[in-house]
């Protein structure tokens, strides 16, 4: 009896040992369902982080050509000298495998006679950052250190040769202001880089490579790879192959870029040329100037100190960032205004005896003998002070200002470049703003002669001389005609555009326009040296006081376009610390003008 | 012994508990392969090669006791007890170290872990003592007796270091005694003493113990280090989500994250949660569920107290080591190094467990006749 008592106790226990370790096995299984079945996304997502990469692989930067095709701004292939650091995978820490690339690339560098170009930190931070992908140790290497490399160490384990693509300008200085440069495209914050490999990129960083970045640098690709604990490069999971950036076709002619640049030369100025007929930007010089593959690919930090400090400012493009006063240049603005308002009619005359008496204020001419009797058409040629003088404060400041600003003076002329400047047309407005005093009659005559606080650009220079030479349109400079595909297809193109039209009379024009012709083909014209053989021109010449009067700083100017009938070129030339506009800035014109009618010639005769 | 007697025994030995062995060999084989896999182009770790040879000498083992009479035990129990205890010395003296722990002896050119032997002679001892028919089980003295037998393996293990191991005798006795009869009153003590004791055995751990442990409290601790293994496991396990990722499919020991050198031990399972998701995890409980079950049954129909014991006994060990391994591997519990029985690489244990199965099977096909 007791026997069995205890028996059946025995029993009941070890029923109940059983179903405790039953129990215990429910309490994993509800973990289990806990981890993989409601919580399996959230380790599935955590897994993804720690083992799949994502490498960005840019794509091929899009080129930039010239009105006749001829590209100003390419890719060249570019040599390193790549190792790949998992090949060369010490066991053990990773210090140990970055001695060992440290000193295979110190043994490269003797047998290949180049210096080194990477520190064992860069070789530190590659295998932290991006391990999968080449580590170049050199860079952009000459043919001679390529053939070393492939007579010496060819069969060298992790050591290969690597092709980038590197920014190229054929024309090295030309159009350096316009085209602009490439750098190293900033990486994007740690927080939103969505690449955990990141190919270094070169991203537009001034000029049209900064301004049209988005279209030139294309879609970069990418590549999923997973990765194993030590961060090699398991398998490769999905790529998506980049798309090559598109191309600019610009207005620019390159013939005539050239042929400005040498009219111009190392003098500080700058020299720009439009079609008239339809706002393209042809040439545009800004001197000095910088060679363009100093950046390419990438610029030594001593170069780059040295163009900053240059007193002569080669960085700044003179054409849209810097504002200058216009000088007589400005003076056909006022005979507009006058001749349309009705202040003056062609036949106005003034008598020029060296002087002009404003109140008790003596105003001079340049001539300071004196011009005597002039018409309209002779103030322009001979560029009379005292005519216009008297013509401003007849016309009175009203119309004239709004003459100004129809011709696009105070306002961009939206170029597209990466910086411009609006320059300054002064109002009654704009006086009482930063001088509390009102508009008064010597401000009226300083601007009749573009002087004073009037500052313009050489690019709204540029448009204004190709509104008075095509009678009428102010277009926008058109710099960039379209955009093509790798095929050549016109992906995006731009049409001329009218900024304004201008409503003259056909006397009104035809008196200036006469006027101007003058300038430059009388004996007497200011401009006369910038006269051409043969060629029916016309232009206005320009010479302004800049800085403190005693410095005697003066800017030459000349705007300019031919042929009279039908203008083809309109040109403006600016010299800093010339003479003056006829002797300094003229016979740069006259170059300019020569080449191109002569090269026009040759064209018409090919 | 002649044909007929095989057949008798063949006919009366529990089917059951074989099927659930051999499913669980060949799925430790299967995945121990799959821990083993670098990649299509890799070679694949020869470990799964060698688990089969260990799987057949285990089953050598198995067989052969089935077939012994486990009454004979009792009067070699103590004789294994201290060769087991002298081979714990031996291993003290002479052993092997590896990672830092003296474990291993090598006998007859194999590398031997005696601590899992002991377990196994400790358990039979106990259920010999506990076995004695009249013995007076609510006398308290008995229980301390019974953590003396216990307590000999567990200070020599604990000295290898292998505290994992060691303590596992602790809740196997518990058990027994439990299945013995000691009354509750008198273990409730004894547990309770126990738990008070806990926090004074804080200052025995070593100090990567110490770190397991605060790992599991707080596994950001050290994720890089300590923590490791602990972040990487769940993973694996969660990754799987309900179905898994497909055989030879899990990338957490392939690309390394579950570092290769236990990926085919001690955690196995997370290798096969993440292949096999929670339906293969699942399995694999019932199988240990149905392994237990065949335990519990040969205790149940036993024809004396050691019989039921020894079964009672091979069981708890099986239940102690596979639920801690599993606990471990899905973060219930701090990082042991305890093998997952019958799946996990290594020889030793299987040796000792299967040899444990056999004297289960022994004592059923021996059993008490209606």
């Amino acid at each position: 009896m007791v026997f069995r008592d205890l028996f059946s106790e025995e029993h009941l226990r070890l029923r109940v040992l059983y179903g405790l370790m039953v129990a215990m096995f429910i309490v994993l299984l509800s973990t289990l369902w806990r981890m993989q079945v409601i919580g399996g996304s959230t380790y599935q997502t955590d897994l993804v982080r720690q083992s799949v990469r994502r490498v960005r692989l840019p794509g091929m930067r899009g080129r930039i050509f010239d009105r006749a095709g001829r590209c100003l701004a390419d890719n060249r292939p570019s040599y390193c000298i790549a190792i790949y650091l998992e090949e060369l995978r010490k066991p053990g820490a990773w210090s140990r495998t970055i001695e060992r690339v440290d000193a295979l690339i110190e043994r490269m560098s003797a047998i290949l006679e180049i210096p080194r170009q990477v520190t064992a930190e860069d070789i530190r931070i590659h295998t932290r950052r991006r391990l999968p992908l080449a580590f170049l140790a050199w860079r952009d290497v000459d043919e001679i250190a390529i053939a070393r490399l492939a007579e010496n160490m060819m069969g060298e384990p992790g050591v290969d040769i690597y092709i980038e693509a590197v920014r190229a300008y054929p024309f090295g200085r030309s159009a350096c202001h316009l085209l602009g440069y490439v750098g190293r495209a900033e990486q994007r914050s740690v927080d939103d880089e969505p690449y955990h490999y990141y190919l270094p990129e070169m991203g537009g960083k001034a000029g049209l490579e900064k301004l049209f970045d988005g279209v030139l640098r294309g879609e970069p690709g990418g590549r999923l790879v997973r990765v194993d604990v030590s961060g090699f490069r398991y398998e490769d999971l999905a790529e998506r192959v980049p798309n090559n950036g598109l191309d600019l076709q610009l207005a620019l002619d390159l013939e005539i870029q050239e042929i400005a640049e040498r009219a111009i030369g190392d003098h500080p100025g700058a020299a720009v040329v439009v079609d008239p007929q339809n706002g393209d930007l042809l040439a545009m010089v800004s001197s000095p100037g910088f060679d363009l593959n100093d950046f390419a690919p990438a610029i030594s930090a001593a170069r780059w100190n040295e163009l900053l400090q240059d007193e002569s400012r080669p960085l700044m493009n003179r054409v849209t960032a810097g504002g200058y006063p216009p000088g007589s240049t400005f003076k056909p603005v006022v005979a507009l205004a006058a001749l349309e308002n009705d202040k003056a009619t062609p036949q106005t005359s003034f008598n020029c005896p060296g002087y002009f008496m404003l109140g008790r204020l003596r105003m001079g001419c340049w001539y300071a003998r004196g011009h005597g009797v002039l018409n309209m058409e002779q103030s322009l040629e001979h560029s009379c002070n005292v005519y216009y003088f008297r013509l401003g404060l007849q016309c009175g400041f009203e119309p004239i200002y709004h003459q100004a600003a129809a011709l696009g003076f105070g306002k961009k002329t939206d170029i597209t470049v990466d910086y411009e400047i609006p320059g300054l047309l002064p109002s009654d407005g704009w006086k009482r703003r930063t001088m509390n005093d009102g508009w008064r009659d010597g401000d009226t005559c300083n601007i009749s002669i573009g002087q004073g606080a009037l500052l313009a650009t050489p690019i709204q220079m540029a448009m204004y001389a190709a509104a008075l030479a095509n009678s009428g349109h102010l277009y926008r400079p058109r710099v960039v005609k379209a955009i093509t595909d790798e095929q050549g297809k016109t992906v995006r193109s731009f049409p001329p555009q009218i900024a304004n039209e201008l409503k003259w009379s056909a006397t009104t024009i035809r008196t200036v326009r006469e006027g101007m012709r003058d300038v430059v083909m009388a004996p007497r014209g200011t401009g006369r040296l910038a006269g051409v053989p043969g060629v029916n021109m016309a232009g206005k010449t320009g010479t302004a006081e800049v800085g403190r009067k005693e410095d005697g700083r003066k800017l030459a100017w000349m705007i300019a376009f031919a042929p009279y009938d039908n203008p083809k070129y309109a040109v403006v030339v600016m010299v800093e610390d010339g003479v003056s506009g006829g002797t300094t800035a003229a016979p740069i014109v006259k170059d300019i003008f020569s080449s191109l009618l002569a090269s026009d010639k040759k064209a018409g005769d090919g | 012994m002649n044909w007929n007697h095989v057949r008798a025994i063949l006919a009366r030995m529990d089917w059951i508990m074989i099927f659930a062995v051999v499913a669980l060999l060949v799925i430790g084989v299967m995945f121990i392969y799959s821990a083993g896999y670098r990649g299509e182009d890799a070679p694949v770790a020869s470990f799964y090669e060698r688990q089969m040879l260990w799987a057949l000498v285990g089953g050598f083992f198995f067989i052969s006791t089935a077939f012994m009479d486990y009454r004979r035990l009792r009067d070699a129990a103590w004789w294994l007890y201290f060769v087991a205890m002298l081979l714990l010395v031996l291993v003290l003296l002479v052993g092997k170290e590896m990672y830092g722990a003296r474990r291993w002896l090598t006998l007859f050119g194999l590398q031997v872990q005696p601590s899992e032997f002991a377990k196994l002679a400790a358990l039979v001892v106990v259920a010999r003592f506990l076995g004695r028919p009249g013995r007076q089980l609510d006398d308290p003295v008995k229980i301390f007796q019974v953590l003396s037998i216990v307590g000999v393996p567990f200070l020599l293990i604990v000295k290898e270091p292998d505290l994992g191991t060691a303590a596992m005798l602790i809740p196997v006795a518990f058990m027994m005694m439990f299945a013995a009869g000691v009354p509750l009153k008198h273990m409730l003590i004894l547990a309770g003493i126990g738990l008070l004791l806990m926090p004074f055995g804080w200052f025995l751990l070593g100090n990567y113990q110490k770190e397991r442990v605060l790992v599991f409290l707080n596994p950001n601790r050290d994720p890089l280090g300590a923590g490791w293994n602990k972040i990487q496991s769940g993973i694996a396990v969660g990754s799987g989500g309900f179905s898994g990722k497909g055989y030879l499919k899990g990338t957490q020991n392939v690309l390394g994250f579950l570092p290769r050198t236990v990926a085919p031990t001690d955690f196995i399972y997370s290798v096969i949660a993440e292949e096999t998701g929670f339906v293969g995890s699942a399995i694999l409980l019932f199988l240990y569920a149905l392994l237990l079950w065949s335990c519990v049954r040969a205790a149940l129909v036993a024809r004396d107290r050691f019989g039921r014991l020894l079964a009672v006994g091979v069981g708890s060990l099986l239940f102690c080591h596979a639920f801690v391994n599993m606990a471990m591997t899905i973060g219930l519990l701090p990082i042991t190094g305890l093998p997952l029985p019958l799946i996990s690489y290594g020889g030793s244990f299987m040796v000792a467990i299967m040899i444990g199965l056999g004297i289960v099977q022994s004592v059923y096909v021996r059993r008490y006749h209606e």
